[in-house]
């Protein structure tokens, strides 16, 4: 293995830790439409990272995946999300049992706990970014707590859409010459998400006229 | 050669007579932005000279604490000049005499003296602004701690002289994740120490939606003075740290030769004024939060200082 640039390495770190930054922005934005332009934004950064690594290391294939990405997470779920929501012209939301400031402080706790997780595998290696990969652990987790307390069906998509984010950059900083049919078998899942999750929107939408899941207790005793 | 005793002396005179000049240009340029032709930029040593020859008014049941609050509060000013990287690069005698937190707990002294002083009025808005200003310095402590703990991360010491060496010693030192963080966050927490816009309005009269200008409502004349030019050197400190220790520690003189001494004082004061500026461009593109949601700005600073702190942690420093 050629000794990577440590250039390499700082680059991989500072769009991780933009993705993580990105994260929390999308926890606290109460407007359903800055989320979404918060995840392009996410996704823009992610896409970066891919065309960064695919010319240090001379992966041709990752050029590949990075045009997919950001066709996909750049350009068409936000597109189709922006549309449902324009549909439903509902556009504030907001965690129905915490504040904004509790539910940073939660996320944070929870993204300690990712980082000191992924720290504690001893995961080493001469061409491996540490604080990148912890960061990515640390971003699913904190995508987690946005579809828990969130209780929209569009943060909960967008949540969902964002931990893909999280993964991504955790692969692409420690497996980046994954053969591309396994990439673009995650952008596939995505897309497939997206279709399910645009569904939903739609049907609950159409059912109780907004977005909230609160309203989902018709089966309750 | 300027004896280091001579600098040490001249780190505190900077701090104290380039305070209002500072404020001085801040508020001119923000008055500027909002299209008024504001006060001149020295307007600030006439209003110190104008309060000093007033007479005190000393509300009836309050005690000594009311006059003695303004008076440590500005001998506390006076201190931390000697422990922070004001002019120099290289430590004087006195500098290793507190680290970061002891400049903090010094800093963290002068806010509560003021804070006693306006309680000790018996005024209701002085209590409220004396109240709040200490809730919110609660908050922001944490977010001051977890910064210091990166500082010492990076350079195993928190001493601030450590660190703007470290910075000085590599640009990319500047640009890592960490650092950035770290000093985003203390950006942050100068804005909410200094009274600036998303936290609170300076310059207005609300007394509903006051902090630090609510608790010295009653105090008037030569104490009034003190604490005006109390707070405008808290500023110019705070800004200096952030400058000198996080962003750009150059300028400073490296030697005790009396030109670099001399050349370092305009440049302090040239990169204070150029700080101010953003703040004065924040304060017009921000509108106030409400009270209420002063913590979630808390809590953003607070994330930030953290996730430095384990950036550094996980190796990406």
């Amino acid at each position: 293995m050629p000794s990577v640039p440590s250039t390499y390495a700082g680059v991989a770190d500072v769009v991780a830790v933009l993705v993580l930054l990105t994260e929390f922005a999308m926890l606290r934005a109460p407007r359903l439409r800055s989320q979404v332009r918060l995840y392009m934004f996410q996704s823009l950064v992610v896409v970066a990272l891919a065309v960064d690594i695919a010319a240090v290391r001379h992966i041709g294939d990752l050029y590949g995946v990075a045009v997919f990405s950001f066709v996909l997470k750049v350009v068409l779920v936000p597109a189709i999300v922006m549309r449902l929501i324009g549909d439903s012209d509902v556009d504030l939301a907001g965690s129905p049992v915490l504040g904004v400031a509790s539910m940073v402080l939660i996320a944070l706790a929870v993204s300690v706990f990712g980082f000191f997780a992924v720290g504690s595998l001893h995961v080493h290696s001469a061409t491996l970014p540490a604080a990148a990969l912890a960061i990515a652990g640390a971003v699913v987790l904190v995508a987690f707590v946005l579809i828990i307390l969130r209780s929209d069906t569009v943060s909960q998509a967008m949540g969902f859409f964002s931990l893909e984010n999280g993964v991504s950059v955790a692969s692409l900083v420690v497996a980046a010459g994954l053969p591309l049919v396994v990439e673009v078998a995650f952008l596939f899942d995505l897309l497939v998400a997206v279709v399910v999750f645009g569904v939903i929107m739609r049907v609950h939408h159409g059912r109780t006229r907004s977005l909230s899941t609160e309203e989902l207790d018709r089966l309750k005793g | 050669m300027v004896p280091p005793q001579g600098v040490q002396a001249l780190q505190v005179l900077t701090i104290l007579l380039g305070a209002p000049l500072v404020s001085g240009v801040i508020s001119h340029v923000e008055a500027r932005l909002q299209g008024r032709r504001g006060p001149r930029v020295l307007q600030p040593y006439y209003d110190l000279a104008k309060l000093f020859r007033k007479e005190t008014v000393v509300p009836e049941e309050s005690s000594w604490v009311f006059l003695a609050g303004p008076v440590v509060a500005f001998g506390c000013y006076l201190i931390v000049p000697l422990l922070i990287p004001v002019l120099t690069t290289y430590g004087l005698p006195l500098g290793y005499m507190g680290d970061i937190l002891g400049g903090g707990f010094i800093l963290a002294f002068a806010g509560f003296s003021v804070a006693m002083a306006g309680t000790e009025s018996g005024a209701p808005y002085a209590q409220l602004g004396s109240s709040r200003a200490m809730t919110f310095g609660a908050l922001i402590e944490p977010t001051i701690l977890f910064v210091v703990f990166a500082v010492a991360l990076i350079t195993s010491t928190d001493l601030p002289y450590a660190l703007a060496a470290t910075v000085r010693s590599s640009a990319s030192e500047v640009v890592s994740p960490g650092h950035v963080l770290a000093a985003v966050a203390f950006f942050l927490v100068v804005l909410a120490d200094t009274g600036r816009v998303p936290v609170e309005t300076h310059s207005g009269t609300l007394e509903l939606g006051m902090i630090d200008e609510g608790r010295t409502l009653e105090h008037s004349g030569p104490p009034l003075a003190l604490l005006q030019w109390g707070s405008a050197m808290k500023q110019l400190i705070l800004y200096t740290i952030l400058i000198d220790v996080f962003v750009a520690p150059w300028g400073l003189a490296a030697s005790g030769s009396p030109v670099s001494v001399a050349l370092s004082i305009p440049a302090l004061l040239a990169k204070a004024v150029l700080l101010g500026c953003i703040f004065a461009v924040i304060d017009n593109l921000f509108s106030k939060l409400r009270l209420f949601k002063i913590t979630e700005f808390l809590a953003a600073a607070f994330l930030l200082a953290v996730l430095a702190v384990f950036v550094f942690y996980a190796g990406g420093g």
